[in-house]
């Protein structure tokens, strides 16, 4: 996490003021407010960051496999900065934590290369006082909704922030004597396994290495998923996502689920 | 929150015992289920559980039939050939899901999933469903083994309410929508005008599908049929041709008939809400 | 630990934190459970996809329907379902087909296995290099992300220990996770592994089965009813019948719970079909007698 100076816009600041003055605005639904109220948070406000960012170009050889790293810097980056400054939003609030955090990323035509990244959520603080930052002293940020969130504080864990990893990678192309010698037979093919298994954990290494750095026990719902975005078939993006955890000493208090038949649609 | 160190988690003391125990049996027991497969959820399997039935093996029944492609353009009235070709496709995939069963000793087949095609040349059934029996039950007279569409879930609770499913019951017409004369085409091209020949192909294409559907519950004898799967409507082929195709699963009550008496919830889940990382692109 | 894991891998499974895809209901059914997890494991592995035994000669637009026509005897590899269906009608033109024929892919069959069994078997090992006992919530993907010609095999899972019980040889691994692994255990099952297998067949039309699917040329009037296309039912029925045998005989005597069955058809030409049925499920194993859960109760939500 970089640190990120106060940079918020003057009519942000305002609204911001606004809901500090007791009124609340947040996109939870009336099912995930009475759970997060019920799990002793009380909702301040919607918090949300954005960067718009320009990514450069790379070269790659067409037969060789590695990562583009500046590719990766800024996928991490953009993301990075749209996150800080939606955590910042939430320290003005006084948050302890940041509950549903949708990321998105938006292109407009006017900017070939850019791309707007967004992160949204809803800032939370806990009703009896008591700090719930997380151990970089920021509010805790998670994608969980009300319903995760409250079964999450029952299991005795608490979020500690949304963590990813990414990695762009360039996936080395045949060349023509390979593919000739191969023509007919159905082989394993060990670059291209040897180079997008490589990919896949460097994501997977830089998000636990967020979630270490967070001092978190572990990550929940983390998820991999693969895109080419504009460069070509040979050039992806491996993004691990998810949200690092740590234990409290609470009292775990979910009680065995109920088995039901649901006569509904 | 206190400062007192985690401790380790209680839990109820009766599951994580059933799951070690479970885990320690390191040989398959070759058992009366050896083999088994089924395309039943966990959730489904332990329903039939519950009323003490259980999968037997996967099924399938398929078949193809081929038409004359020439039979859709021209003529008047039902295209018998189409509607005997359609009943024959369900037959036949019917009588090989039902063979299938009967051979693994099933009382019957729920969850069939029926994929139906229908081309110009050929019109196609697939059914793939679950063969299943009571626990440790004698196969049944073949005639009694039953094939049904509806979900195990559906099956048990009918079963516990007091009713069985009997068969599938399927009913489909094909009809001619005849061509309008030309001067009447001429004619109606700039009124609002309703086109009182396919009005009528279409009614009469139902009621033939309806009766023909109904008629097979009866001589399954059955008292209803439920969850009633209709499609309708133009083939995309055929400009003059309109298809009605109806089927469901005949249910008749057993002498242990009783009330289900529902509780009544109030669910906090909404539909989840996480992000798509898919939004990341 | 064996070299079979790239090196990243590797020093990734000596990080601290674990990392779980399992979502916050999944995370509380697991400790519920006494399973505790250790860390996301995954399996990969790039396959090249051929056309088979060169000597077919085929996918280049019918170099084998070409033989059949021209009445050479079908020419197929060794081994696999095979059907021969003769023209009744005799020599009747060049475009003429006096054969066809159905025949089991055995080679696509056998590379979808290797690869399948490659990328699980890497699963495997990451969590055993974890001290992992088994892997929940596995899925699976077969794509072709780089090129065409390329069949990606991965796997994903969740490595969990359970508290108070020795480690197996091999962890056992399952798609389930959360309150449907906990109802497995309840009913008195063990999960094993998971199983993904893959039938292909090909067909190539005879004459009779051509002009029936549409697509010959108008040499008899139209027949006076509806007839089954016996060529394409038969190679339909076995590509399943096929897929459930293989299953089947990697059971050895446990049972194959929540099967997937997927078909997939192609024409790459006229009167040649493609039929690719894959079959995926969790091999559990009964470890005690049927002991039924109570029927769970009716309920109507009052939203």
């Amino acid at each position: 996490m970089s640190d990120a100076p106060k940079d918020l816009p003057e009519a942000s600041e305002r609204r911001l003021e606004e809901i500090e003055h007791g009124l609340f605005t947040s996109d939870l639904s009336v099912n995930e407010f009475l759970l997060v109220k019920e799990a002793g948070y009380h909702p301040l406000g919607l918090v949300m960051g954005s960067s718009i960012y320009h990514t450069g170009i790379q070269t790659r050889k067409w037969g060789e496999s590695q990562e583009l790293t500046k590719l990766t810097e800024a996928m991490y980056n953009a993301r990075e900065l749209a996150m800080t400054r939606m955590e910042e939003e939430a320290s003005e609030l006084g948050a302890d934590g940041v509950v549903g955090v949708r990321l998105d990323v938006n292109y407009y035509e006017w900017g070939k290369d850019a791309a707007e990244f967004i992160a949204v959520g809803t800032a939370v603080k806990a009703e009896d006082g008591v700090s719930r930052r997380n151990a970089l002293g920021k509010p805790f940020t998670s994608d969980l909704s009300g319903q995760d969130f409250w079964t999450l504080l029952r299991t005795g864990y608490l979020p500690q922030g949304l963590v990813m990893g990414t990695c762009v990678y360039h996936i080395a192309h045949r060349g023509l004597g390979q593919t000739l010698a191969t023509t007919g037979q159905n082989v394993e093919l060990p670059n291209f396994t040897q180079a997008l298994y490589e990919a896949r954990e460097l994501a997977m290494t830089r998000m636990q290495d967020e979630a270490s750095r967070l001092g978190a026990a572990g990550v929940v719902g983390a998820r991999l998923e693969e895109k080419t975005h504009q460069w070509g078939s040979h050039t992806i993006e491996f993004l691990a996502l998810g949200t690092a955890v740590t234990r409290t000493a609470d009292e775990i208090t979910l009680t065995p689920p109920v088995t039901i038949i649901s006569l509904d649609h | 929150m206190s400062t007192t160190p985690p401790r380790p988690h209680p839990v109820p003391e009766g599951l994580p015992a059933a799951v070690r125990q479970a885990l320690a049996v390191a040989e398959p027991r070759h058992g009366a289920h050896a083999g088994l497969t089924s395309d039943l959820t966990i959730d489904e399997t332990l329903i039939l559980h519950s009323i003490a039935w259980a999968p037997r093996d996967l099924v399938v029944g398929l078949s193809v039939q081929s038409v004359p492609s020439v039979i859709w353009s021209w003529g008047s009235g039902e295209i018998e050939l189409a509607s005997r070709a359609h009943a024959r496709a369900f037959a036949h995939a019917v009588a090989r899901l039902h063979a299938e069963a009967v051979a693994v000793g099933a009382h019957g087949v729920v969850g069939v999933h029926v994929e139906r095609r229908i081309l110009s040349s050929h019109i196609e059934v697939e059914l793939v469903g679950t063969a299943v029996a009571p626990i440790d039950a004698r196969p049944l007279p073949d005639a009694q083994v039953f094939v049904s569409d509806l979900p195990a879930r559906d099956f048990a609770l009918l079963f516990v309410a007091g009713w069985r499913p009997v068969a599938l019951a399927v009913g489909a017409s094909f009809t001619y929508a005849p061509r309008r004369a030309v001067g009447a085409a001429l004619r109606q091209q700039t009124q609002n005008v309703e086109l009182t020949n396919y009005t009528e192909a279409l009614y009469s294409a139902r009621a033939t599908a309806m009766e023909r559907m109904q008629r097979a519950a009866l001589d399954a004898h059955g008292a209803g049929i439920v969850d009633v799967t209709v499609t309708e409507g133009p083939l995309h082929f055929a400009a003059h041709a309109i298809g009605f195709t109806a089927w469901g699963t005949v249910v008749t009550p057993t002498p242990n008939a009783r009330s289900i008496d529902p509780i009544t919830t109030v669910s906090l889940d909404d539909t989840v809400s996480a992000f798509d990382v898919a939004s990341l692109a | 630990m064996s070299d079979d894991l790239p090196e990243a891998a590797r020093d990734r499974l000596h990080g601290g934190a674990f990392t779980s895809g399992l979502s916050v209901a999944d995370l509380a059914a697991c400790h519920a459970m006494g399973l505790e997890p250790i860390g996301l494991v995954q399996g990969f592995c790039a396959m090249q996809w051929g056309y088979g035994p060169a000597r077919m000669g085929f996918g280049s637009g019918g170099g084998l329907g070409m033989g059949l026509a021209t009445g050479l005897a079908p020419n197929v590899a060794s081994g696999g379902y095979v059907q021969n269906y003769q023209c009744p009608h005799g020599m009747v033109s060049a475009e003429h087909r006096q054969w066809g024929q159905n025949y089991e892919q055995t080679w696509i069959e056998q590379s979808w296995h290797d690869g399948y069994a490659a990328a699980s078997h890497r699963m495997l090992e990451e969590a055993t290099t974890l001290g992992a006992h088994g892997v929940v919530g596995v899925v699976d993907s077969v794509a072709s992300l780089v090129e065409v010609g390329v069949v990606e095999f991965h796997l994903l899972g969740t490595a969990v220990v359970v508290t108070g019980l020795e480690r197996p040889a091999s962890p056992w691994a399952t798609s389930l996770a959360g309150q449907r692994l906990a109802k497995l255990f309840e009913a008195g099952y063990a999960p094993v592994s998971t199983i993904a297998v893959v039938s292909s067949v090909r067909v190539w039309a005879s004459c009779m089965t051509e002009y029936f699917m549409g697509s010959g040329a108008g040499l008899w009037s139209a027949p006076a009813d509806s007839v089954e296309i016996d060529q394409l039912v038969s190679a339909r029925t076995r590509a399943r019948q096929l897929v459930r045998e293989r299953a089947r005989s990697q059971l050895q005597g446990d049972e194959l719970h929540g099967v997937d069955l997927r078909v997939n058809e192609r024409e790459p030409g006229p009167g040649d079909i493609d039929i690719e049925v894959q079959l995926r499920g969790n091999r559990v194993r009964r470890a005690r007698p049927a002991d039924p859960l109570a029927f769970p109760r009716p309920a109507v939500s009052l939203s």
